[in-house]
């Protein structure tokens, strides 16, 4: 909404001390970005497997470096949140969970899972 | 579109600060926007500081006293003092709620007294909601049904047919949630917001309206209802405690449940 009005517009983002429930609303928004790019990176990732075995070889390079692994983490973490999240959007589709008690109990479930899931990913890949 | 800058003429600038009273032992301060149409210049933060021991316990209390005390100029709406018209709606410590009830001991450190956000700046903590009831307007707020009153009495409803209506009935229309809602900050052209639809579904829930349809016809489009992404600021800002975010999320389950 363009402001064409003479008046101030009243300060909004700046002083808003948004509750946890706006905070998880900016990340779900943010880590949905962030995969969307991710899933351009999976297909040249793919594209690269399937050019022979010099291609797929840099590729593997690249991904392996610390840069590599960096990208890797912050798109599962990324794909964990949003996934975890998204089973919360459909509780809350349902009509289930909206009240704010249950709104702040959920969010607090979704942090401590992406982070468990996550974390359990990567001791498997890592191992 | 969502603009996280404001635009150049709301830029917020220093104001005036306002010592104590001398001798005063408990001082409470408090930043107040300030804006002048008459002047042309952008809007400022005002330091007040205030002597709690000769103050009453609510913020409007403190607004009020410094209006008659410091600066008679300071121009905000207020007028039950009890949280029940509405009026004086404000942000208050970064959050929406009625000055009336918001007691100044539940915040630490100073005070920050805003207007709604988002919202055109008529002067200082009064903020033009034209849109925001014209809004309300398009839900067109009143009993529609296809039968007659009966003329000797009220239309009845039943005991749980009129509990449908709990947590609805009770909305104030204080703007507290709608101008809480970043969804509403960016769309607010397009998008009704919390308080429109909270009594939008109000209407749909009740036993003796016969227009649900039409109602949910209304509102089935992108932007009207489904700029509403259960950010749930609405629910938390709401001074009466009432739950928007349920009540939009009811009218699109209702959505869904009558394409069957």
């Amino acid at each position: 909404m363009s402001w064409n009005d003479k008046r101030p517009m009243s300060p909004h983002l700046q002083i808003y001390k948004l509750p946890i429930t706006a905070k998880l609303s900016i990340l779900h928004r943010g880590t949905g970005a962030v995969l969307t790019i991710g899933l351009i990176l999976l297909a040249i990732a793919l594209a690269g497997a399937a050019s022979g075995e010099s291609a797929w070889e840099s590729m593997h390079r690249l991904l392996s470096s610390w840069f590599g692994y960096l990208v890797l983490f912050g798109f599962t973490t990324s794909l964990y949140y949003h996934f975890c999240n998204g089973v919360r959007h459909l509780f809350w589709d349902s009509g289930m969970g909206l009240d704010l008690k249950s709104a702040e109990k959920s969010a607090i479930m979704v942090l401590i899972a992406t982070v468990v899931l996550t974390v359990f990913t990567w001791v498997i890949a890592l191992s | 579109m969502a603009e996280f800058k404001l635009p150049a003429n709301s830029v917020l600038k220093i104001g005036k600060t306002y010592p104590a009273p001398e001798g005063a032992r408990n001082i409470k301060i408090f930043k107040v926007y300030r804006y002048d149409p008459s002047n042309g210049e952008n809007p400022s933060i005002d330091t007040f500081h205030v002597d709690m021991d000769n103050c009453g316990p609510m913020v409007l209390d403190a607004l009020l006293k410094i209006k008659s005390d410091t600066d008679a100029s300071v121009s905000l709406r207020r007028s039950c003092r009890e949280g029940i018209c509405g009026s004086c709606s404000m942000n208050i410590d970064g959050q929406n709620t009625l000055a009336c009830t918001k007691a100044i001991d539940d915040i630490k450190g100073d005070v920050t007294v805003y207007p709604l956000p988002h919202q055109p700046v008529v002067k200082d903590l009064v903020s033009d909601l034209t849109n925001f009831y014209a809004q309300y307007a398009s839900v067109e707020p009143w009993l529609k049904s296809d039968t007659p009153a009966p003329p000797d009495q009220e239309r009845l409803q039943s005991v749980d047919d009129r509990k449908q209506l709990d947590g609805l009935y009770e909305c104030i229309m204080c703007a507290c949630c709608s101008t809480s809602c970043p969804s509403y900050w960016w769309n607010s052209d397009r998008f009704l917001g919390p308080a429109a639809l909270l009594n939008a579904y109000r209407w749909i829930s009740d036993s003796r309206d016969d227009a649900t349809g039409e109602r949910l016809d209304e509102l089935e489009d992108p932007f009207k209802l489904y700029r509403c992404h259960t950010i749930m600021n609405c629910t938390n800002a709401c001074p009466k405690d009432l739950n928007p975010a349920k009540a939009i999320a009811s009218i699109k389950k209702l959505m869904v449940e009558r394409k069957g």
